[in-house]
């Protein structure tokens, strides 16, 4: 039996079926957490979000149009609403912590296994994602490890697939500098 | 996380260390969300839900109290007539498909929460349950593994060990049920394990058994358990 796609769950969320919409959360909350966890750099807070995000979805499943990828859709969601919060936290100063001491905790907390590994670099480039603006950070997040194409990448940003192409681009090189700056040399080809 | 797991979108660098960086980016690790997450969620997900579906269909009807029951009912019967003429077997499909993902994926959450529970009575239901899919499941494997390994009720620590059974032959399984068994105090473990081994462990696992027993590292009767069983099996 084939698997129900995304977009025919939403539609039947939208119906009133809203135990489709756990189903929806099985597949992808962990995706969802790991993007508010970069950009937030705070645990809690990014499950927080996550239930944000899909109680937001439940609420908003009748204005999917169907016309383009609920997943896309959805990441379109999760940016509004980490973006929303990252603007509050900084209005009202409630972090905890200061920017860099979270950038260092986060590349710890995901370089824990990776510097068994003996895979310093991997720390390094982390702590450069993290340095970079919240928009160069979506971009690349969602780029490598949530879409195959710059359509798809282009409807969770909302623009077009050129204009998609063009933010990769600028924020790679950004990550390139930073990491340069940090490292004190560019990465190892 | 292995880069295999993430989709490809074709990235051409600028130069070399941007196509470096793309390729790193590929190795960072998954971050996991806490278990509360999906306990969290799925309340918000109950209460979110509950009020609204009344006063949705309050609204949509127009009516409310007796009449507006009525209407639905009516409205029910109209659906299940039209349903048996405008009868779509893919759509069916759809749903059934839907239904069962819902039910294995609520059978699923709920054997891991049994397996939290802090009632010994409810982990070791959790456990029978989940001796079921543990085999195609890797967290709720895991979840076994943690009863198996940590579990202060020593039934509950043996059942989890006789359910891993299938995973004996998995690595990481094995290798912490092995540490397990020179660790274990309990005798109604220490036998949990031996007989785990003996039925589905590997040639070294069975040697490594010997040696313990051979060693004096298990209860005497258990280790004169393992030396009838061995011989036995050799005759």
């Amino acid at each position: 039996m084939r698997a129900v796609t995304d977009e025919q769950l939403i539609q039947w969320v939208a119906d009133g079926d809203t135990s489709c919409l756990a189903t929806l959360f099985e597949r992808h909350h962990k995706a969802v957490y790991q993007f508010c966890l970069q950009l937030t750099r705070h645990p809690a807070q990014s499950e927080d979000l996550v239930q944000d995000v899909f109680i937001r979805i439940l609420r908003k499943a009748a204005s999917f149009r169907g016309e383009g990828l609920f997943k896309a859709w959805m990441f379109n969601i999760a940016r509004n609403i980490t973006l929303d919060h990252i603007r509050k936290s900084k209005r009202q100063g409630s972090e905890s912590l200061d920017d860099e001491m979270m950038d260092q905790n986060l590349a710890d907390q995901r370089s824990a296994e990776q510097s068994a590994a003996g895979t310093q670099k991997m720390n390094l480039v982390m702590q450069a994602l993290a340095r970079l603006p919240e928009a160069a950070q979506q971009v690349i997040w969602l780029g490598r490890f949530q879409f195959e194409s710059y359509d798809e990448l282009g409807q969770a940003l909302g623009c077009n697939a050129g204009a998609a192409r063009v933010r990769m681009h600028r924020a790679m090189a950004l990550l390139n500098s930073t990491y340069t700056s940090i490292n004190g040399a560019p990465i190892d080809v | 996380m292995s880069d295999s797991k993430h989709p490809k979108l074709p990235f051409d660098g600028e130069n070399e260390s941007e196509n470096a960086l793309w390729d790193a980016l590929g190795e960072a690790s998954d971050a996991e969300p806490s278990p509360q997450l999906r306990q969290n969620f799925y309340r918000e997900l109950e209460e979110a839900s509950r009020p609204r579906f009344p006063e949705r269909l309050r609204d949509l009807l127009g009516f409310s109290g007796n009449a507006g029951w009525i209407t639905v009912a009516a409205s029910v019967l109209v659906g299940l007539g039209a349903g048996q003429l405008l009868d779509n077997p893919a759509d069916d499909n759809l749903r059934l498909a839907a239904l069962e993902e819902n039910v294995s994926m609520l059978n699923r959450s709920l054997i891991l929460d049994r397996l939290d529970n802090d009632t010994a009575s409810k982990r070791l239901r959790g456990v029978m349950d989940a001796a079921f899919i543990a085999g195609d499941d890797a967290e709720v494997a895991n979840a076994l593994l943690l009863r198996a390994t940590n579990d202060p009720v020593p039934s509950v620590r043996s059942a989890a060990i006789g359910a891993l059974g299938t995973q004996m032959s998995t690595p990481a399984v094995g290798k912490r049920l092995m540490d397990l068994l020179q660790q274990a105090e309990s005798p109604l473990v220490q036998l949990a394990l031996v007989d785990l081994v003996l039925r589905n462990g590997s040639e070294r696992q069975i040697n490594q058994l010997e040696q313990l027993a051979d060693d004096g590292l298990l209860h005497p009767d258990i280790a004169r358990h393992v030396n009838t069983s061995l011989k036995r099996d050799l005759v």
